[in-house]
């Protein structure tokens, strides 16, 4: 897997380098605008990672010509700038996902995971994780043939997590799927919200599907995960 | 009509002035007129009585009294001019007096002697029984070898009077037909040159920090008004420059807080992943990763209040039910006050269309249940209710927590202000939410007040201008009150 880093602050590409290659990825990285756009332009990346503000040409103008070219290789935005308007923008231009600067380096794996290995999206009607059963089309939920009771906002958190099982999610994630913007700062509210669907999916059950993976997120999956 | 408008004042200063002046002018002619032609009426009499005198008088000696006598009858024929005419010797026995003139205004026989002067010559008004008054000029008539006498000759003052009584009648009435000539014209005129002040007022109010490229329209008259707009428009190039000097430094200052903190982040997220690290710096490094998480996230807060203070764009806002808004909020986070044991209640009457950025909106909403949630103890109650009242949406947030002080409670919108330290560091918070929660209704033209009773409970309410919902048909207005009915948890 090779992947494209264009990031002018020096010190901020050297934390993300030393990370992705810990986790075995190659990874190439430019400090200016015009050097990250040649690169694009003339390797098959399998990710760019892209900051907006960069010198000579911005992360807008990269993106705007890696997909005028038709390419359809995944890119993760890093940007200070948290502007509504920014983030609207770049996703008309073909951004794939959105990283406000500071993050957790374990955010920007867990997206870099979760962009790498997009494959399609889980469109079947029934979900299925071990003896967990979700029924998109009615919103029913079973667990060994038996029925569960979900509110509305649990529902939803379980089937986004349940679109791809074993994969994590970080708070953040959850909260921009199944919450919006106007929750962002209230990362608790994912706890609560996970606590209760455990008690309703898990606790009555001696195999638990739903794990905390401590300090990143939560993930959804049939095997114990660590 | 305002009475502190430059144009009130202006034709009141204006009208007053000339009424002065006008009324100094007509006084001053009116007594000036009158005095002229009674001195002119004395003068005559006074060169009549001293021709008798010199004629007749100074003769007597040779002609004798009864000679003068005819002379005056038939020189002067008194009792046809209206005229008075007495000669009295000195020790005041008549030699002649004139007959009642012939039209009966008066008799001269009731007009009283003069009291004698030793002046030469005299004269004096004598107001008669039948309202007239006679104006009589006299002398001392003193010639060597003949004896003395006193001349008078009078004549009426009323010619005079009734002149002077139709000038006063002329200038009491043209006075103020004058005069409110004069305001009228005034008040146009002066109307006419303030209305370009009118239409500089009217664009000036339109002109907000969301369009401060445009400018006041210049009418190219050379006056004073087309300084003002220009001078007027220099400023608001200089708020412009000023709004987007602010909006680029908090772009900078954004970039430039946010890089460090995320090298910060990751250098610290590296040496906790390092397993060659002994368990107390461990500890540490915790706690300095949660400090730097803690302040990314005051950074966060600030400069969404400085978007929103700089005057966000407006583009976003939509018409939308703010009733439906909070009513599903309140579901999404339902289950944070459940979780703490306390019950939250949703009361929406009936849609309360507003328009403006929907996720600000909601993002008020959000905090001020957060908070209400935060500050509650359990087994208390949340609640939320929406209603539209006098043209305003009304969305409030009441809970039964443990209250603000009085002191306080001017200030809790206030940024970084907390109520309490203690409790603030442990629900963990920047003191932000309420400022934003100001920010946002302040650039949505909305208001939003807090009261509370320590002990006992606060209540957050936002007032939003409400919309006029358009034709909504009665069907959806009864699933909408359903809704709500199911909305109350």
């Amino acid at each position: 897997m090779r992947i494209l880093l264009v990031e002018d602050e020096k010190k901020v590409a050297d934390i993300i380098v030393r990370g992705l290659k810990a986790e075995r990825y190659a990874v190439d990285v430019c400090h200016d605008g015009q050097q990250g756009w040649e690169s694009a332009d003339a390797y098959d990346y399998d990710l760019i990672i892209l900051d907006l503000m960069l010198p000579s040409l911005s992360g807008t103008e990269i993106l705007d010509r890696v997909r005028r070219k038709n390419s359809q290789v995944p890119i993760l935005i890093l940007t200070a700038r948290d502007g509504m308007d920014d983030k609207v923008k770049n996703f008309e231009l073909g951004a794939d996902d959105y990283l406000t600067k500071p993050f957790a380096f374990a955010e920007l794996l867990l997206r870099v995971k979760a962009l790498l290995r997009r494959g399609p999206v889980n469109r079947s009607s029934v979900l299925r994780v071990g003896d967990l059963e979700i029924d998109r089309l009615s919103q029913k939920v079973k667990r060994a043939g038996k029925k569960i009771d979900l509110t509305g906002k649990e529902y939803s958190l379980l089937e986004y997590l349940a679109t791809h099982p074993g994969r994590v999610f970080s708070r953040t994630m959850i909260i921009e799927h199944v919450w919006d913007q106007s929750f962002q700062g209230l990362t608790n509210i994912v706890d609560v919200y996970v606590r209760h669907l455990r008690e309703k999916i898990d606790d009555p059950f001696p195999n638990k599907l739903l794990h905390t993976v401590r300090g990143v997120g939560y993930s959804l999956s049939d095997e114990a995960t660590a | 009509m305002n009475l502190r408008s430059i144009k009130f004042r202006l034709v009141a200063w204006y009208a007053g002035l000339l009424t002065g002046i006008f009324l100094l002018l007509c006084a001053s002619l009116y007594l000036d007129l009158r005095l002229f032609l009674e001195n002119n009426l004395r003068e005559s009499q006074a060169r009549r009585a001293r021709q008798l005198a010199d004629a007749l008088l100074a003769h007597v000696n040779q002609t004798g009294e009864a000679y003068v006598v005819a002379q005056i009858k038939d020189w002067y024929a008194p009792e046809s001019n209206d005229r008075f005419i007495r000669v009295r010797r000195a020790d005041n026995t008549l030699v002649y007096i004139s007959a009642a003139p012939k039209d009966g205004l008066f008799d001269p026989a009731e007009i009283p002697l003069y009291p004698p002067d030793q002046s030469t010559e005299f004269s004096h008004k004598q107001k008669l029984s039948g309202g007239n008054t006679l104006l009589i000029a006299g002398l001392n008539f003193k010639s060597s070898g003949n004896p003395d006498y006193f001349v008078e000759v009078g004549a009426l003052l009323d010619p005079v009077d009734t002149m002077l009584n139709h000038l006063f009648l002329q200038l009491a009435l043209g006075l103020p037909l004058a005069v409110g000539i004069i305001t009228v014209g005034g008040y146009l005129l002066v109307q006419r040159a303030l209305q370009p002040v009118e239409q500089i007022t009217r664009a000036a109010e339109q002109i907000t920090q969301l369009n401060l490229s445009e400018r006041l329209p210049v009418r190219k008259s050379g006056d004073e008004l087309e300084r003002l707009s220009l001078s007027l428009n220099r400023m608001i190039g200089r708020l412009d420059d000023a709004l987007l000097n602010t909006k680029r430094f908090v772009a900078d200052a954004s970039h430039d807080l946010r890089t460090p903190l995320t090298i910060l982040r990751g250098e610290l997220e590296n040496m906790l992943e390092d397993t060659q690290t002994d368990e107390e710096l461990r500890a540490r490094l915790g706690g300095l990763l949660e400090e730097t998480i803690h302040l990314s996230k005051i950074v966060d807060q600030l400069f969404t209040l400085t978007q929103i203070d700089s005057g966000e764009s407006r583009t976003d806002w939509k018409r939308f039910d703010l009733a439906e808004l909070a009513r599903t909020t309140a579901e999404q986070m339902s289950l944070l006050a459940e979780d703490k044991n306390i019950s939250m209640s949703c009361e929406v009457a009936q849609p309360a269309c507003v328009v403006g950025d929907r996720s600000r909106i909601k993002q008020v909403i959000v905090n001020l249940l957060d908070n209400a949630i935060k500050y509650t103890p359990s087994q208390g109650s949340v609640q939320l209710r929406v209603q539209g009242v006098n043209g305003h949406a009304i969305l409030e947030v009441a809970d039964t927590g443990m209250g603000i002080p009085p002191e306080s409670l001017p200030h809790v919108f206030e940024r970084f202000y907390r109520v309490d330290k203690a409790r603030s560091a442990e629900a963990n918070s920047a003191g932000l939410g309420l400022a934003i929660v100001k920010a946002i209704c302040t650039s949505h033209n909305a208001e939003v007040e807090a009261y509370s009773s320590p002990g006992q409970g606060s209540r957050f309410v936002v007032r939003l201008p409400l919309q006029k919902s358009e034709s909504s048909s009665s069907t959806h207005d009864i699933q909408h009150v359903k809704k709500s009915i199911s909305a109350i948890y």
